[in-house]
């Protein structure tokens, strides 16, 4: 076969196998998903079951306790209005009695005698009324019902204790099962599509396809005399080097010099003049990035944050994090205009991947804002967290710590540490303050006007002449 | 005692009811709702017939208003040439039904077809041009379908307008108070797509393409691709529009579907809310209702019948100038107010029957 069909074979193959590999941790991570998903429904049946036990027992509750402040409260009010009648009519005897020698003094022991007598009858129906009340309301405070009602309470609630607690273990051994049953299925399907895997590494290695570069095993990008012209400006001048895996890479050079230039060819939102940029993808095949348009570099594993922040303002920041995993879905048009269970599957799994990330960053609290108004730190952390969601091998980062204080861009290169120790990737950034390019970065390369100065650890380049010349001017 | 009384039984239906309440089909299921209720009254004669006819019109303008909130509100790129969509789905009714006595069906596909087509065009149009051109110049095409309309007489029957005396479905003769519920029936269906879209990665991709070109390349989001999306849906919801149209109202003209239509549109879903399907009906309810619906119905309108274009215009400015984000955003302003206010008096009469700085229990 021609060389151009293998190399269209093995793009294909390469595509399937990226495909398959997504499938395969989609399914795992389903797992998880679904794992959570049956605890939290027995944590809602456990809870409806507490609830309604809880309305039972009320009704067993108010049927004693309740009556017997309704009959307090009513004879209480009955004694109350008793009362007031007492004292009204004494009050009134009182004033009859006092008339009388008011108006005859001779008449006063006669008026005493009356008096006394009528207070006696007074007394006796106030006596009978009251024990009439009490009659009334002791006769119903003393129901049987009601005591069969106290007597029965404690030995329900008892029974429902036991019955809840055989519940919630019945549900435990159910969702035992159920989880149980899930994680063969899915174990089966990832058989299935690893055989498939084995038999397509096994075809794409039939092909016997070298690659056009030579790259070393250890280097992840090489720019191999790249060019970039303006016009008459060259901007980029045959510059060329090598990022080694698993480093943190630093360009540095003065204002102009056409850092953020090379950025831009190498994601290929410029489409650069001449050279080669060769980069190692996923499936370990070297690849020339001139071949890629920009909007599928991500899927080789390149991903890169912007100079100012480039975030999508009219989204809030876990969308934020799912635009970074756009390439990651597999469900087509159809399935977002149908809301097909395979497209809200692939939704729950990227919403717990972003919020994983985002509370490994520490940014889980601002997961339903917007991004306006957010401080600018964070802003830069969040865009850093977007870059994850797609499990990249290498990182591009533009002048990440411009505009940052000193505390926010200590936090940056601690985050820029533990993203290259705890997910696996190559860091390559681009920055202007010196304090953290030393500090962070295990190669630097210095660039000014296009062309390469010096390439070497941090200390070799703070005492070269050449570097020091261009930053500080000659004499 | 008091905390037993403060759980109430929770029953299972009212559970259901109340998550389905949050869903956002919720709103949409009771505006159908609504909406066939008008015509059942309309046919009990609760309802006048002339309302209903403008409320089935304003339905059908959503139906166009929803694509265009598409375009214009999530990918960001303005049109002026949706009143000629609206018109090539008029006429491919009126010439497969009207002259060839085509099936309805074939005549919606062969519509829905078109407008891919005519979509297709538009999209890669809108990749090199963008803002206000990509405005001119999507005007410039739907003059020329307007002038197609005028002069192609053998299709279209030229100046003197285009009409059907009956409208057929699988040999049923339908009457306008039938085919109100088809309207109804699509109107439905593009409201639940259209949410269905925007919570999905295509209308997050759309979003980013309008806020951040860059951002959304660099995401891996095809620029080419979603443009040419937004425009193909934008154009196939139009041309459905204009189906819908002529199968009610059974008759088009040329004039019909000139620019102030496009412009009307554009207005509806300026003023309603671009980002919402209930600013759409809002906003399509201010332009093509509230004028015949409510100021026709007042004496000084009546008199002064072009007044109320006036009041339509002091509406636009006062919106565009004070709710940028549409007159939605007004009902969700009053009801945070309404909200803080209540609050605010609810703490001022709990001061006054129980005393201030009383700590509370929890």
């Amino acid at each position: 076969m021609a060389k151009t069909n293998l190399l269209i074979l093995n793009r294909h193959y390469n595509h399937s196998i990226t495909l398959l590999e997504q499938k395969i941790s989609n399914n795992t991570s389903y797992h998880d998903v679904i794992k959570k998903q049956i605890e939290k429904k027995r944590i809602q049946k456990i809870e409806d079951m507490k609830l309604n036990h809880q309305a039972y027992l009320f009704s067993i509750e108010s049927k004693t306790l309740s009556k017997e402040a309704y009959l307090e409260f009513f004879s209480q009010k009955e004694i109350e209005t008793l009362n007031t009648w007492d004292y009204w009519k004494k009050r009134e005897l009182a004033q009859t009695k006092h008339r009388m020698i008011f108006n005859d003094e001779s008449k006063k022991d006669s008026a005493e005698s009356t008096y006394q007598k009528k207070l006696e009858t007074l007394r006796i129906k106030y006596d009978t009324k009251k024990v009439r009340i009490d009659q009334k309301y002791t006769i119903s405070l003393s129901n049987e019902t009601i005591k069969a009602y106290l007597n029965t309470y404690p030995i329900e609630k008892a029974r429902l204790e036991k019955e809840l607690n055989d519940y919630i273990e019945t549900l435990n051994k159910q969702d035992v099962i159920k989880i149980e049953q899930q994680y063969k299925e899915i174990h089966r399907k990832n058989e299935l599509l690893e055989a498939k895997l084995v038999l397509l590494k096994a075809k794409k290695n039939a092909l016997g396809l070298t690659a056009d570069i030579e790259m070393d095993d250890q280097v992840i990008l090489r720019l191999d005399k790249l060019r970039m012209q303006f016009g008459g400006l060259v901007a980029v001048d045959d510059l060329s080097f090598d990022v080694k895996k698993g480093e943190i890479f630093g360009l540095i050079g003065p204002n102009g010099a056409g850092k953020t230039t090379v950025f831009n060819c190498i994601t290929q939102f410029y489409k650069s003049n001449g050279g080669v940029m060769s980069y190692r993808d996923k499936n370990n095949d070297v690849v020339n990035l001139n071949h890629y348009q920009v909007h599928d570099v991500i899927k080789l594993g390149i991903v890169r944050t912007f100079q100012n922040v480039e975030l999508i303002w009219e989204l809030s920041i876990l969308d934020n994090l799912l635009i970074a995993s756009h390439t990651l879905y597999q469900s087509n048009f159809f399935g977002h205009l149908m809301h097909t269970s395979k497209f809200r599957r692939e939704e729950e799994i990227l919403k717990a991947k972003a919020l994983k990330i985002l509370t490994d960053l520490g940014l889980l609290a601002y997961k339903d804002f917007y991004p306006l108004g957010l401080p600018y730190g964070t802003l830069k952390l969040i865009e850093l967290a977007r870059t994850l969601m797609t499990n990249p091998k290498l990182i591009i980062l533009d002048e990440p710590a411009a505009g940052l204080n000193d505390l926010e861009s200590d936090k940056l290169a601690q985050t820029i540490k533990k993203i290259q120790k705890e997910y696996d990737c190559t860091i390559f950034l681009v920055e202007h303050d010196m304090g953290l390019v030393m500090k962070l970065c295990d190669t630097i390369c210095a660039i000014s006007f296009g062309k390469k100065l010096a390439i070497g650890t941090p200390k070799e380049i703070q005492s070269n002449p050449v570097v020091q010349e261009a930053y500080l001017g000659g004499e | 005692m008091t905390k037993t009384m403060m759980i109430k039984h929770k029953n299972k239906l009212m559970q259901k009811i109340k998550s389905f309440s949050k869903h956002p089909f919720f709103g949409i299921f009771i505006a159908a709702f609504l909406m066939v209720f008008v015509q059942i009254f309309g046919n009990l004669g609760i309802i006048k017939p002339s309302v209903v006819d403008i409320l089935a019109n304003m339905w059908i303008y959503m139906v166009v208003g929803l694509g265009f909130t598409l375009l214009l509100g999530y990918a960001g790129l303005a049109s002026l040439g949706t009143a000629g969509f609206i018109g090539v789905g008029s006429y491919v009714i009126a010439y497969f039904l009207g002259t060839l006595g085509a099936p309805y069906f074939i005549a919606f596909i062969i519509g829905i077809l078109l407008a891919i087509v005519l979509g297709t065009v538009v999209g890669f149009i809108s990749l090199r041009i963008e803002g206000m051109y990509l405005a001119i110049i999507t005007l410039g095409l739907s003059e020329i379908l307007v002038e197609f309309f005028k002069f192609a007489t053998p299709i279209t029957k030229g100046l003197m307008g285009f009409q059907i005396d009956r409208f057929q479905i699988l040999g049923m003769v339908l009457r306008e108070n039938q085919v109100y519920y088809i309207l109804v029936f699509f109107l439905i269906l593009t409201m639940i797509a259209v949410v269905n879209i925007v919570d999905s990665p295509t209308g997050r991709a759309m979003l980013s393409i309008k806020n951040s070109t860059s951002a959304a390349q660099a995401m891996g989001i095809s620029v080419l691709k979603y443009r040419l999306l937004t425009f193909v849906i934008a154009t196939v919801l139009a041309v459905i529009g204009g189906m819908l149209y002529m199968s009610y109202n059974r008759s088009t003209s040329p004039d019909l579907w000139s620019i102030a239509l496009s412009l009307n549109i554009l207005v509806a879903i300026v003023i309603g809310g671009a980002k919402s399907i209930w600013g759409v009906g809002l906003g399509t309810f201010v332009i093509f209702g509230f004028d015949q619906l409510v100021l026709k119905r007042i004496e000084f309108f009546q008199t002064f019948g072009n007044a109320s274009y006036i009041l339509n215009g002091v509406l636009i400015i006062v919106v565009v100038m004070f709710y940028p984000g549409g007159l939605i955003r007004l009902f969700k302003d009053l009801s945070y107010h309404f909200k803080r206010l209540t609050h605010k008096y609810k703490t001022v009469w709990k001061e006054y029957r129980y005393g201030k700085d009383e700590p509370s229990h929890s």
